[in-house]
């Protein structure tokens, strides 16, 4: 009995598709944290009876990465998530069989080769709706002012150092400020990636902050995944 | 609602736990409806949502068209400030509609420490908790699970109880009320007719009376409708029950995160404490073919890569070994992990293990229950040292270095030489490990003692034996810690205020209900969550209610006493009970449901497969 402790089914398949899948996380599914996530896409092609290709060591995992992680609560339709299948399927095949079996929320609408390496995502846009305790069109000047200050200092919690306290003011990329609906819409351009992500939440508890602002409702989506020189990822 | 809902949800840990839209969740369009039940489970979404009669229930009520079952959780106490503070009622997950929109509302009964919830849940949705001050025909409250056996503390709250098996009883009741439903009755008038449903209970139609010396003298029916005896519901033919062909899939990780399936219900071992072994009577199985379709179905419908067999003991099987070859047939060809979780000592087979081996394990876990023989046999416990530490040894052969053992303190003739018997009995499986050849036994030999203390509960043979006061508890679990020499023995005791509160409310009458409502209004929720336990509180609330907690704990009932559950069937004979209790005080053991039948009282009409 001293193979009591080896799993099964280790035999090496070294052979694996690449896809990228492009897909939507709204409505409900907007409250489903990154980690969830991951759980929830493996279920998903299990019950679409897809293959994922695991990784061949010690302890094998089903091979998906979310190479950009998307806050709890924004809502996106350009999100991406490589995944490496243990077979060659058509796009479109693919495409219609995980979603047959996505739960509410959770769309994909482009299945293909990846081109560009996930390494090369640098920044991404939003669309930020918000009301707040002033009217749309004051939030809305405010807004203005507050990205044209000199600088912006957060605190940042670093896992080493505890906190630091970070100029965010040259990362921040204002597109667009307006008001609508009685509702204030910033477009905005912000860092992201493995190199430097800024959060939307630390941008707008920073406004809120300088400009005294009190914030009631916060509707927030990913516009856009871009490339450093502003080229559209996917 | 949903807008206020989802701002609020970002203040919250783990929010996908208030807003639904999991795979597997049925939405169906409320102008087809003509029943809305709302199902919750008094306990936060991931114990829940881990339940399994809540799937099953959830499936049952749903495969019937124009009934919708909604699920509806108690929110952590985080949450429940927020919707408080937001005017946010509760709602239920599928439709994000206020449970006052709904004509049944559910709550299974699983422990006692849920009961402050029910109340707190009902508050949330801004129904009156208590039933006489629910004047309209709905919604209506009901209840059902284990805990109904003895719903007397809760029978303020509720307007009727389900007794026993809910697959054919709850589609009964609701299909009453849609018939009735166009000639708008009265509560009263629908809960008259509900009465005449085997396995309803309808608190209200009965009157109790009690002795000057507080036990209870009578309990009555108050309208012609209401059985003397309101007799549990047993499904005949479990292989034909109704299973669901789906699950609803969490997002967020839940106590247990797998695919479920029923292989058999009821026990045929008659453990003296245990009241699952009684209340779940008789012993029933599902076909291997049932069990491997169902199987199936779920996995395929849920894409979980692990499924779990679920039974009161599974070694019980009667084909146990057939039932695992064929489904391993299955779950290895789609890398699907097979778990056992209730095995016993006593068949724990070589044969068996070998079976499971692939998945891996870091520990094995045992429940003697009690340090020596005796007592064993006191509880009927009926496992030998011997087979501990054969299955051991062979644990040990085959990798394993981890051991939990499960004990009971204050069970009924326990002497401190008992105590000394966990301590002798873990220290025997540590030697045992040394005595495994080197090259075969993992590394770092760890036992863990668990022990909690005994709560006697209703329709078990110690339904009349006091609980061990406090003192002797903690007499007892001191002595334990000074019987332990080896380091490689960890041991941990259960709170012991937890197990007392049990005790009371397990066994107690309508007269807990107003300290309950007191306690929960004292701020008492989650009362099952250590860090949101105020035993504190409770004092008080019994304090103030007038409530001795001896009285209900620590006291021995007679055989001929009235029990506030003796109005109430649970198919086990009186007379068994009585019998087995004086076995016990005798240390004499009785054989198992498969060994020959022992007269409990179930008749051979319920479809138990050893009934005679």
């Amino acid at each position: 009995m001293a193979d009591f402790l080896v799993p099964k089914n280790q035999s090496l398949v070294l052979e694996r598709f690449d896809y990228r899948l492009t897909y939507g996380k709204t409505g409900r599914a907007k409250y489903i944290s990154h980690l969830d996530l991951m759980r929830t896409m493996q279920r998903v092609f299990k019950r679409a009876k897809i293959p994922i290709w695991y990784t061949q060591g010690f302890n094998p995992h089903a091979y998906l990465n979310f190479p950009l992680a998307l806050s709890l609560g924004t809502d996106s339709t350009v999100e991406v998530l490589d995944v490496a299948l243990l077979e060659e399927h058509d796009s479109d095949e693919i495409m219609t069989r995980l979603n047959a079996c996505m739960p509410e929320g959770l769309h994909i609408y482009k299945v293909a080769k990846p081109v560009l390496k996930h390494t090369e995502i640098a920044q991404a846009e939003y669309t930020i709706k918000f009301n707040s305790n002033t009217s749309a069109d004051e939030a809305k000047t405010r807004f203005e002012h507050f990205a044209g200050r000199d600088k912006i200092e957060i605190e940042k919690r670093t896992k080493k150092k505890g906190i630091n306290i970070v100029d965010i003011k040259p990362h921040i990329n204002l597109v667009s400020a307006t008001a609508s609906d009685n509702m204030t819409v910033i477009d905005i351009i912000l860092p992201a990636g493995c190199q430097f992500n800024l959060n939307t939440s630390l941008v707008m508890d920073a406004f809120c902050k300088l400009e005294s602002v009190e914030i009631d409702n916060i509707y927030t989506t990913r516009t856009k995944i871009m490339c450093k020189n502003g080229e559209d990822f996917i | 609602m949903r807008e206020k809902i989802e701002q609020l949800l970002l203040k919250t840990q783990k929010p996908s736990r208030y807003i639904g839209g999991e795979h597997g969740s049925i939405i169906k369009d409320k102008s087809k409806i003509d029943v809305r039940f709302a199902f919750c489970f008094p306990d936060v979404y991931d114990v829940g949502m881990s339940h399994l009669g809540m799937k099953i229930l959830y499936g049952l009520k749903n495969s019937v068209e124009n009934y919708w079952c909604e699920r509806v959780f108690m929110p952590e106490k985080d949450f429940e400030k927020l919707m408080r503070e937001n005017d946010i009622p509760l709602y239920a997950l599928e439709s994000l509609d206020p449970l006052t929109e709904f004509d049944f509302i559910g709550f299974t009964l699983q422990y006692e420490l849920s009961y402050t919830n029910v109340l707190a849940m009902l508050d949330l949705a801004g129904i009156p908790v208590r039933a006489k001050d629910r004047h309209d025909l709905t919604p209506i409250v009901m209840g059902g699970g284990p805990c109904a056996c003895n719903p007397e503390p809760l029978a303020d709250f509720f307007d009727l109880f389900i007794l026993g098996e809910g697959e054919e009883v709850n589609l009964e009741v609701l299909s009453l009320y849609e018939k009735m439903k166009p000639n708008n009755p009265t509560k009263q008038e629908f809960l008259r007719e509900a009465a005449k449903i085997e396995g309803v209970y309808v608190p209200a139609f009965y009157d109790v009376d009690y002795n000057t010396d507080g036990t209870v003298k009578a309990i009555t029916p108050n309208i012609d409708s209401a059985p003397a005896k309101v007799k549990k519901r047993i499904i005949k033919d479990f292989d034909k029950v109704y299973y669901p062909d789906g699950f609803v899939v969490p997002f967020t990780s839940i106590v247990h995160d797998r695919a479920v399936v029923e292989v058999l219900r009821g026990c045929i071992r008659g453990c003296r404490f245990c009241q699952a072994g009684f209340i779940y009577r008789p012993f029933r199985e599902k076909n291997i073919d049932t069990i491997k379709a169902e199987t199936k179905c779920i996995c395929e419908q849920t894409g979980y890569e692990e499924v779990s067999l679920s039974s009161l003991s599974t070694s019980d099987y009667t084909r146990i070994n057939d039932l695992l070859e064929s489904l391993v047939e299955y779950t290895d060809d789609e890398r699907i992990n097979l778990s056992l979780p209730s095995l016993r000592v006593d068949n724990f087979s070589e044969e068996l293990l070998e079976k499971i081996k692939s998945v891996r394990k870091s520990g094995l876990t045992f429940a003697p229950e009690a340090g020596t023989q005796k007592l064993r046999n006191v509880i009927n416990k009926n496992v030998t040292e011997d087979e501990i530490m054969h299955t051991c040894k062979m644990a040990f052969e085959g990798g394993y270095a981890n051991v939990k053992l499960y004990f009971m303190l204050g069970l009924p003739e326990e002497t401190m030489e008992d105590i000394e018997g966990i301590a002798k009995l873990a220290q025997d499986v540590v030697d045992l490990y040394y005595e495994t050849p080197k090259e075969k036994r993992g590394r770092g030999i760890q036992v863990s003692i668990s022990t909690a203390t005994f709560v006697p509960k209703p329709f078990t043979p110690f339904e009349f034996e006091p609980q061990a006061t406090s003192n002797e508890i903690k007499a007892k679990q001191q002595h334990l810690f000074e019987s332990i020499t080896s380091k490689k023995i960890k041991c941990s005791c259960h709170q012991q205020n937890v197990s007392i509160l049990e005790a009371v409310l397990a066994r107690g009458d309508r007269r807990l209900c107003d300290a309950i409502y007191t306690a929960w209004k004292k701020g008492c929720t989650l009362d099952g969550w250590d860090e949101h336990f105020r035993y504190d509180l409770w004092l008080e609330a019994f304090d103030e209610c007038g409530v001795d907690i001896s009285f209900y704990a620590n006291r021995r009932r007679s055989y001929d006493e009235v029990l506030p559950w003796s109005h109430l069937d649970y198919l086990v004979s009186h007379e068994f009970l009585v019998r087995e209790n004086k076995k016990a005080h005798n240390a004499e053991t009785t054989r198992n449901c498969k060994e020959g039948c022992s007269g409990c009282g179930v008749k051979k009409e319920c479809g138990g497969v050893y009934c005679g």
